[in-house]
C-alpha cells in the first residue's frame, strides 16, 4: 500500500468579517490521497470548494483563516507558515493549481513566454540565474509536449490565441516546475465541448508523461469527474456529504444530496432522455449563522424530525464515507 | 510603442496640444541660444515700459527690463516648476495608492483616510500657509516641492481605485498561485496596466503644478531666486498695469500660461481617447 502524498485532516477554514463575524465556508474536511490519485470534487456554486482550494494550497490570506485542522504534502504541513514561506517553498513545486477561466488568468499586456518565465524566475535558488535563452528552452521543451505550434504560442499575447491555446497554456504555466500535486479548478468550464476535451486529454498526457501524478479535479460536471476522477467527494454547504468511488458516486450515490444532484443532472443517455431532471427546492443554508442538525435537513425528501437537531457526522456506509446516519 | 504613437498621431487634438507643448519648451530652453536672456532679471536696458523695437521684441516692463527675456526666463522657470511638482505628486500619489490598493486591509484604510484628508483640505490653503511661513529660501524647487507636497491625493485616490480592481483580478491570483512574490506582482503585473494610466495623471500634475505656482506667485508668495511667469503677473498688479491698461505687462505672461495648460489638457484628453477602449474612434 502506497503512502499517502497529500493528507488533510478535519480542515475547518472561516472567512472573518469587519465586526469580527466569521463565515465558516469550510467545515471538518479530511481526505487523504496516494500518488498517483486523481480526486474530484463536485459541489453547487458557494459551497466551499474555490475556499478549499485556498486552504488546500495554504494560502490562507486574510479575511480567510484556517480555524483548525492540517494540510500535509508529504507528511510536510502547510498550516500555520507564513504567506512569503508558502509562496517561495510550496506554490508552483509541491502544490499548484490550474484556475479556471484562463482568458482571465492570463495578463493581456505580457506574452505568454514572460508569463511563465516568471514561474521559474520565482523559484530560482539564490545564486544560481538562468540566461533569457536558457529559461526560453526550457520553456520550449515543455510546450513542445503540449502539441501547439509553441514558438508562435510563446510569443503572443493571450488575445491573439484560441480559448484551447490560452487554457493549454495556463496549464502549462501551472505545471511547468513539476509540482507534486495539482489542484483543477473548473479548468474545463467556459470551454466547448470539443476544446473542453482536449485540455481533458492534455492533462492526462501530462499525467503519463510524469510531469505530475496527483490531481484534485473540482468541478460542477458529475458526468465529467465520473470520466475523470478515481475517487469523488460532494461538497455540501462547506462539508464533504459522500466520498467514495467516481462509479459509486455517480451510478450509485447513497447521500440525499448527491441523490437530489444526480437527479437534477441532465442525460443524454438514450435510456435517460425521457427522465425529467428535478431541481433540488430551497437554498443551502447561511454559513454565517451558527447551523445545528444536518445541513442539507431543509431540502432533505428523506429528513426526518431529529435530523434538524442531530449533527451529522462522516459514517463508512460499505467502503465509502456518508454524512448521514440514516443512509443505507 | 510605435503602434501606439501612430495612433496617437492620428489624433488632431494630440498633433496640436504636442505642437503648443514643444513650441513653448523650445521658447523656454532654446530661447536664450536667439535670444539674449538675463536669468537673474537684473539688468535694466532702457526706460519704463519701452516700446518695442528691433534690440527689445517686447519692449520693457515697469523697471526697464527686457520683456521678452523675462517671459523666457519666467517660462523656464514655471516649467520647472510644473515638472518638479508633477514629478513629486505622481510619484507620491502612485506610491500610496499603489501600496494602499493593492495591499488592502488596516494599510489600505489608513492610507486611504491620508488621502482623504488631504483631498478635504484645500492644497492651496496650505501652500499659502507653508510659502508664507518659508521666508527666506523660498526658491523655486521648494516652490515645486510644496506643490507637489500637497497636490498628491488626486493622483493617489485614482491609482489606489485602479489597483485595488486589479489586485483581485485572475491573472493577479495565476501570478501568485504560481509563486510570485508581491514585489514582483505590482512591476510585472499591476504597474503596466496603470502606465497610461499614471502618464495621464503625470501630464495633469504638471498643468496643475504651473497654475498653482502661477497663483501662489500672484499673491505675492512666489520663489524669490527667480523669476516666473506668475511673477511677471504679480509685478504687473502690483504696478497698476491692469489699470492703466498696459496690456503688455500681462497679456503674453498670462497668454503663455493658459496656451501651456492647454497644450497639456489636449494631450491628456487625447491620450485618453486612444487608452481608453470605450472612448475610442
Amino acid at each position: 500500500m502506497s503512502e499517502n502524498i497529500f493528507e488533510v485532516e478535519n480542515l475547518s477554514l472561516h472567512y472573518l468579517g469587519r465586526f469580527g463575524d466569521k463565515t465558516h465556508a469550510v467545515t471538518d474536511v479530511s481526505f487523504n490521497m496516494k500518488q498517483g490519485e486523481i480526486l474530484g470534487i463536485a459541489g453547487e456554486s458557494g459551497c466551499g470548494k474555490s475556499t478549499l482550494v485556498s486552504g488546500l494550497m495554504g494560502m490562507c490570506i486574510p479575511p480567510l483563516y484556517p480555524t483548525s485542522g492540517d494540510v500535509r504534502v508529504r507528511g510536510e504541513s502547510l498550516m500555520n507558515r507564513t504567506v512569503e514561506d508558502i509562496r517561495s517553498n510550496v506554490l508552483a513545486q509541491k502544490v499548484s493549481m490550474i484556475p479556471q477561466g484562463a482568458f482571465n488568468a492570463l495578463n493581456p499586456v505580457r506574452k505568454i513566454k514572460d508569463i511563465a518565465a516568471d514561474v521559474i524566475a520565482a523559484h530560482q535558488k539564490p545564486g544560481s540565474s538562468m540566461k533569457a535563452s536558457e529559461i526560453y528552452e526550457r520553456l520550449r521543451s515543455r510546450f513542445d509536449l503540449f502539441g501547439m505550434d509553441t514558438d508562435r504560442v510563446l510569443n503572443s499575447f493571450p488575445i491573439q490565441l484560441t480559448a484551447g491555446e490560452r487554457q493549454r497554456s495556463v496549464i502549462g504555466i501551472s505545471t511547468l516546475l513539476n509540482p507534486q500535486m495539482v489542484i483543477a479548478d473548473e479548468p474545463t468550464s467556459a470551454l466547448d465541448v470539443s476544446t473542453q476535451k482536449e485540455v481533458i486529454k492534455m492533462i492526462f498526457d501530462l499525467l503519463d508523461k510524469g510531469i505530475f501524478s496527483t490531481m484534485i479535479f473540482i468541478t460542477h460536471e458529475l458526468p465529467l469527474l465520473y470520466h475523470v476522477a478515481d475517487n469523488i467527494a460532494i461538497m455540501y454547504a462547506g462539508e464533504i456529504v459522500e466520498k467514495g468511488t467516481a462509479e459509486q458516486v455517480v451510478k450509485d450515490p447513497r447521500h440525499p444530496y448527491t441523490k437530489a444532484l444526480m437527479g437534477a443532472m441532465l442525460s443524454s443517455e438514450k435510456s435517460q432522455r425521457t427522465r425529467k431532471p428535478v431541481a433540488i427546492e430551497g437554498a443551502p443554508p447561511s454559513l454565517a449563522k451558527k447551523i445545528v442538525g444536518c445541513r442539507f435537513a431543509e431540502r432533505c425528501s428523506f429528513a426526518r424530525p431529529e435530523c434538524k437537531k442531530n449533527t451529522q457526522n462522516i459514517r463508512m456506509v460499505g467502503d465509502r464515507e456518508v454524512r448521514c446516519e440514516y443512509a443505507q | 510603442m510605435v503602434k501606439l504613437l501612430k495612433n496617437l498621431l492620428k489624433s488632431p487634438m494630440f498633433v496640436i496640444g504636442v505642437s503648443i507643448f514643444l513650441i513653448t519648451l523650445a521658447i523656454a530652453f532654446l530661447g536664450p541660444v536667439f535670444y539674449d536672456v538675463d536669468t537673474n532679471a537684473r539688468d535694466i536696458v532702457a526706460g519704463p515700459y519701452a516700446p518695442s523695437s528691433a534690440e527689445h521684441i517686447l519692449g520693457t516692463d515697469h523697471l526697464g527690463r527686457d520683456y521678452m527675456s523675462l517671459l523666457i526666463s519666467g517660462l523656464r522657470s514655471s516649467l520647472y516648476v510644473g515638472f518638479v511638482a508633477g514629478i513629486i505628486a505622481t510619484t507620491l500619489g502612485v506610491f500610496i495608492g499603489l501600496f494602499g490598493g493593492f495591499r488592502g486591509g488596516w494599510v489600505d484604510e489608513v492610507l486611504n483616510m491620508g488621502t482623504n484628508l488631504f483631498i478635504v483640505i484645500p492644497s492651496f490653503v496650505i501652500l499659502v500657509l507653508i510659502s508664507s511661513a518659508v521666508k527666506d529660501g523660498r526658491s523655486l524647487t521648494l516652490i515645486g516641492l510644496i506643490i507637489g507636497l500637497t497636490t498628491w491625493s488626486w493622483s493617489a485616490r485614482a491609482v489606489r481605485a485602479q489597483a485595488s480592481s486589479l489586485r483581485s483580478r485572475d491573472h493577479i491570483a495565476l501570478a501568485r498561485i504560481n509563486g510570485a512574490s508581491s514585489f514582483t506582482i505590482v512591476i510585472k503585473h499591476v504597474l503596466p496596466y496603470l502606465l497610461s494610466y499614471v502618464f495621464m495623471v503625470f501630464i495633469m500634475q504638471i498643468s496643475s503644478g504651473i497654475l498653482s505656482e502661477a497663483s501662489i506667485s500672484m499673491i505675492g508668495l512666489g520663489p524669490l531666486d527667480s523669476t516666473s511667469l506668475g511673477i511677471i503677473l504679480n509685478q504687473a498688479k502690483d504696478n497698476g498695469a491692469l489699470s492703466d491698461g498696459i496690456w503688455i505687462a500681462f497679456l503674453p505672461a498670462t497668454l503663455i500660461i493658459t496656451l501651456t495648460v492647454f497644450a497639456l489638457y489636449l494631450v491628456n484628453t487625447s491620450m485618453e481617447g486612444v487608452f481608453n477602449p470605450r472612448l475610442r474612434k
